[in-house]
């Protein structure tokens, strides 16, 4: 009997994405959200805030002694889509908040779900790969050990950086020539985008940076762009949201010049404006709009943050270009080389291209002004900067572990149960690189 | 959620949208107790092939479990020599000739999504048949024997179906009953502890009132029950245990009785290791509250470190006395 | 409360409050080192007697003093296999998360459940009456969590065999 395919489970901070590796696109995507049924007087036990920062998250009901004994209402609780569904009756409660696990219990619960509800895999017969954000504290990597080995009894453990996936996810294209873990990962998602510069598999942490721009803030201008052009007038307003995300995903592109951009669109309209059609989610009536500028601006934030927010205001090719300074002189070469993107928020069409243009030019133009100062002595023999974007993109980091985990090598790097028993939880501290010659 | 549902979530899923709109698929999947699955569309866009592999193939063919598929799954199933190569039954879905109205597009799909159960069931619906045919010659044998003369008890085959590497499913039909044996083992020390429990409690629920009709459980822990106890190699270690479902004809009278309880008895494994889990969750966050509140007991013994306060100037500013 | 529980915890604060006079000490050993004499017994001069207060053969709780510290172990009632597991699974979990609890010890004392190690850099920085106040209401509390979780267990394991045996009625 053929070992049973591990599962990749990619808890994210707004969705999570699993299914069994070997396989191309995660089985399931659902909102990370976990909805509980409480009395009204137990969720407001919200005392843990008052005590150190370390002290886990109260167990709301369970002081009610009588309320346990009673049973297993920790049973009676909803993840994903069909927590959202019934937000009317449950509480709603995010475990996940910036990438790292905030709510133990919660989290507990949403892989109990995750596992016996949707993936059908008894774990005792199954290896799980599970991710994590870059910095993320040795005591969480615990904290899942123990529950993944104690709770669940899985076969096998390993605990994989995303950004790390997320590389390992781009050699599927056609541009990557070689299989490195050096390269610079952008991941946007719809909270926050980082740029991580992963060096031989090892995050470096401290040139880690975080743009405070992400796939919710472009919905939210588009919004207001097309309020601000009088087109929202024919949009219901508890569709505005919707429509604004439609318009994102559908319509939008990254131009190369915003000016010739905005000159082209106004010398003939007709042939750049959209027509967008929607229907009204409760009466059913039908409204059109026209999508303008909105299609190259939308994304343009990325570029030109000044047109969006008033208190970030670094362009992402600089963003990029001052990750990679910051990081150790010897890697710098490898991390220009490989610039990977990762999320659905870096889907735009020709994003790659833009990106990799602009950090050229600043790369070239730092160049030339040493070649001047230089005074003409020494000559550069000029730099590769490479932006990689592929059609795993979107689900890049699960992709990536979906690949490492159907590696044979897989089963030697990842913490078996055998050697839990043996070493307890600080089992995890001890990190293997996939990938990596040993 | 409770009972696990005897369906499978992305066949159902997949289908569902596959229906909808044909595109390509390749997806390996697997389900409880060793299955596992590929849905793929090698030709076509608008063939689906899903394949099933399950570990105890071999003893569900002797209980005349492709027949079974052959009747539930008419038109899809493909023979034995189409199988995709590695796994043991495969289905052709053709969706230009599926069903156009919602209604039974949904039956259709709920019915491939339990492609494992069906599979699983075979043995019991044959133990079922038996049942009723040995019922019936046992009456014929019992009017014909003397009052006094105890008649001996007719039994049906044994019927194993090693359904897990080391587990098994034991069925017995006999004249008034079917009797189904799961053998139990518990890797983990405290999983067997909790499993004990459990085990205990569901021997006990039928003592309740309004449980009364429901299967006679028996358990026990180390030897193996006297049903199947001459059978070789069974293991009688601390780890194991053996679970006895006494079914009576009144819980498979009807098919829909009968596959309801099959759905519900196949799954029974996974139900008690699925609970045994949500306890250590559960344990767990009671362990974690606690621990909490410990911290902050032990934390009033620290004195109160004395915070420079802030004080606060006639205009309105704040400062700290040095 | 039984009637032997209240003398048992008086007896061990008392004894833990007398106990608990810890001064600074060097180590003789190794120079501009300060280590907690009860833990690397170097120097057997510096050392008092351990003492067992035990309620039962299963109960007890044994000081072992000395002069810049003060070992305390735990011996938690565990009547069977149910409240050994979950004894076990508790101070497992809580002795992971012992940089958390200051005094608490990483493993505990062989023959014991639990053990404490509480310093005079401890006994300086904390109040001393509420330390030992923590002691006895961990002994306290932790039989009451181990009965409760073991309640809660067989309750659920009731729920959950009753759901699954109705489904067949």
């Amino acid at each position: 009997m053929s070992r049973q395919a591990p599962l990749v489970i990619d808890n994210g901070t707004g969705y999570t994405k699993m299914g069994f590796a070997g396989n191309s696109e995660p089985s399931f995507v659902f909102p990370t959200v976990i909805a509980t049924h409480q009395s009204a007087s137990s969720t407001s036990s919200s005392t843990g805030g008052s005590g150190s920062a370390r002290a886990p998250p109260p167990v709301a009901s369970k002081p009610g002694h009588l309320a346990s004994k009673r049973g297993i209402e920790d049973l009676d609780f909803f993840i994903g889509d069909e927590a959202v569904a019934n937000s009317k009756t449950y509480s709603l409660h995010y475990p996940i908040r910036h990438g790292q696990i905030e709510n133990w219990d919660h989290m507990e619960r949403f892989w109990e779900q995750c596992i016996f509800k949707y993936l059908r895999a008894e774990p005792e017969d199954h290896y799980v790969l599970l991710t994590e954000p870059p910095l993320n504290p040795p005591e969480n990597r615990e904290n899942t050990a123990e529950i993944m080995f104690e709770s669940f009894n899985v076969q096998g453990l390993y605990i994989a950086v995303q950004a790390v996936l997320a590389l390992a996810a781009s050699w599927t294209s056609s541009k990557v020539s070689e299989r490195t873990l050096t390269g610079v990962v952008i991941d946007s998602g719809d909270g926050v985008t980082h740029t991580i510069p992963v060096a031989e598999g090892y995050v470096i942490g401290s040139s880690i940076k975080a743009i405070p721009i992400a796939g919710r803030d472009i919905t939210y201008f588009v919004q207001q762009l097309l309020r601000d052009r009088g087109e929202s007038g024919a949009i219901p307003p508890e569709d505005q949201l919707k429509v604004a995300e439609k318009i994102k995903e559908d319509y939008t592109y990254v131009c190369q010049d915003i000016v010739k951009e905005f000159k082209k669109y106004d010398s003939d309209p007709y042939k750049y404006f959209a027509r967008f059609s929607g229907e009204h989610s409760v009466t059913g009536r039908k409204y059109d709009l026209d999508i303008g500028y909105e299609r190259f601006l939308a994304p343009e934030i990325f570029f030109n943050p000044e047109i969006y927010s008033s208190d970030f205001l670094t362009p992402l090719p600089e963003v990029v270009d001052n990750v990679i300074q910051t990081s150790p002189i010897d890697v710098r070469r490898g991390l220009y080389k490989n610039i990977v993107l990762s999320g659905g928020s870096t889907m735009f069409k020709d994003f790659g291209r833009r990106l990799q243009r602009d950090v050229k030019a600043i790369v070239d133009g730092r160049i030339a002004g040493s070649e001047v100062k230089s005074g003409g002595h020494m000559k550069s023999s000029g730099l590769e900067v490479n932006v990689i974007s592929h059609k795993r993109q979107r689900y890049a980091v699960w992709y990536g572990g979906s690949l490492m985990a159907s590696t044979p090598e897989f089963y030697n790097v990842s913490h078996s149960r055998v050697d839990y028993e043996e070493y307890g939880p600080s089992l995890v501290r001890r990190f293997s690189v996939f990938g990596s010659a040993t | 959620m409770i009972l696990l549902e005897s369906h499978n979530v992305i066949v159902h899923d997949v289908l569902t949208d596959r229906f909808e709109k044909p595109s390509r698929a390749d997806i390996q999947f697997v389900d409880y107790d060793n299955v596992r699955f590929h849905l793929s569309t090698p030709d076509s866009k608008t063939v689906l092939l899903l394949s099933m592999g399950i570990q105890c193939w071999p003893d569900l063919v002797k209980y005349g479990a492709r027949d079974h598929l052959e009747k539930t799954f008419e038109g899809l199933l493909l023979s034995q020599g189409e199988t995709e190569p590695e796994y043991d039954v495969s289905l052709r879905i053709d969706l230009e000739q599926i069903p156009q109205d919602p209604e039974s597009r949904n039956a259709l799909i709920d019915k491939i999504a339990h492609f494992k159960s069906t599979a699983m069931s075979a043995p019991f619906i044959s133990a079922f048949e038996e049942q009723a045919s040995l019922q019936a010659n046992y009456k014929d044998a019992a009017g014909a024997q003397q009052m006094d003369v105890q008649p001996q008890e007719a039994k049906g085959d044994l019927k194993v179906v090693k359904y897990r590497e080391e587990e098994a499913i034991f069925i017995q039909a006999s004249h008034d009953r079917v009797t189904i044996i799961f053998s139990t083992v518990f890797k983990d020390e405290t999983d067997r502890v909790y499993g004990r429990v459990f085990l205990q409690e569901f021997v006990d629920a039928r003592k309740l009132g309004s449980l009364q009709n429901a299967p006679q459980v028996r358990y026990s822990n180390r030897e193996p029950p006297l049903e199947i106890r001459h059978l070789p190699g069974l293991k009688n270690g601390e780890d194991w245990g053996y679970v006895t479902f006494v079914l009576f004809p009144r819980h498979f009278a009807n098919p829909a009785q009968a596959l309801a309880t099959i759905n519900r008895i196949q799954l029974f494994r996974d139900y008690l290791h699925y609970h045994i889990k949500c306890s250590k969750a559960y344990m767990h966050s009671r362990m974690r509250y606690r621990v909490a509140e410990f911290l902050k007991i032990l934390n009033r013994a620290k004195p109160e470190v004395a915070v420079p306060q802030e004080k606060k100037t006639a205009s309105g500013r704040t400062f700290r006395r040095q | 409360m039984s009637n032997t529980l209240r003398p048992y915890l008086n007896a061990v604060r008392s004894t833990l409050t007398a106990a608990l006079t810890l001064q600074n000490f060097s180590s003789q050993v190794v120079e501009r080192h300060n280590k907690p004499e009860v833990e690397c017994s170097t120097s057997p001069e510096v050392l008092l007697k351990p003492l067992v207060v035990s309620r039962n053969e299963s109960e007890r709780v044994l000081i072992e003093p000395s002069i810049n510290s003060i070992r305390l172990s735990i011996a938690i009632k565990q009547a069977d296999e149910i409240e050994k597991i979950l004894c076990h699974k508790f101070t497992r979990f809580m002795m992971m998360r012992a940089e958390g609890f200051v005094i608490l010890r990483r493993k505990p004392i062989p023959g014991y459940d639990i053990s404490f190690l509480i310093t005079n850099f401890h006994s300086e920085s904390m109040l001393k009456h509420k330390l030992v106040d923590f002691i006895i209401q961990f002994m306290e509390d932790v039989d009451k969590e181990i009965s409760e979780m073991k309640l809660s267990l067989n309750a659920r394991a009731r729920i959950v065999a009753e759901s699954y045996l109705s489904t067949f009625v």
